[in-house]
């Protein structure tokens, strides 16, 4: 069930993005924790970023730009974020 | 055509023996196309047939070369490109030397200053190889 199909609470969007987030950066679901840092849990490059925004696009329907990763730290900071965009 | 092969030096870094697009038919933001006449002397033809590292070279350039058109639309001068990533790529059939290749480059995403594209190269409307390439633009 996608954000894009059926409108989604938080926590199922949470859920949702710590099952794709693992699987696509073969990270360990329980590592993806609220006060955890994405980029260091993730252990994304500068080029890994792009992969994150396609994601988040094709699973949540949702666009974001490099902008909107300013003051981006933890998955906390994240979910926020995507709380913004989806308007929940 | 928008740049023809005489000019099109002028747009991307590269030199011979390892200019892999001749000319740039159309670009707008949202996809960019050239064509490639490959000679059978050309450095990564072998056993007669342009080989994928080629194919991918040709969109890596196609990529540079109609970036370096849209910023000298705006008034700025070519940016150096480099490729970052490439990713889902799939070889359908390798072009002949002496044959004359068509690549379309579609930009997808872009986060700062790297860009994602998905790249195809056609031989008489035939897919050749396709790929996702990220390249960092300096």
């Amino acid at each position: 069930m996608y954000a894009k199909d059926v409108k989604m609470s938080l926590e199922e969007v949470i859920e949702e993005t710590r099952d794709f987030l693992s699987e696509e950066f073969e990270v360990d679901r329980d590592l993806i924790l609220p006060q955890n840092s994405l980029k260091d849990t993730l252990d994304l490059d500068s080029l890994d970023y792009v992969d994150l925004v396609v994601l988040i696009e094709e699973n949540l329907n949702i666009k974001i730009s490099g902008e909107d990763f300013k003051g981006i730290v933890t998955f906390e900071d994240f979910y926020g974020l995507v709380q913004q965009k989806l308007g929940l | 055509m928008i740049v023809a092969k005489e000019h099109i030096e002028s747009l991307i870094p590269h030199r011979p023996p390892f200019v892999m697009i001749d000319n740039l038919l159309s670009v707008s933001p949202d996809r960019f196309e050239t064509d490639f006449f490959v000679e059978e002397n050309n450095v990564l033809v072998s056993d007669g047939f342009f080989q994928e590292g080629g194919l991918m070279e040709n969109i890596a350039q196609t990529c540079a070369a109609s970036f370096g058109y849209l910023d000298a639309q705006q008034g700025g001068d070519p940016k150096i490109g480099f490729i970052g990533a490439i990713t889902r790529l799939e070889v359908f059939r390798l072009p002949e030397a002496h044959s004359r290749i068509n690549t379309i480059v579609t930009p997808t995403h872009q986060l700062g200053n790297i860009f994602m594209v998905t790249g195809r190269n056609y031989l008489d409307g035939n897919l050749l190889l396709e790929c996702e390439m990220k390249i960092v633009t300096n």
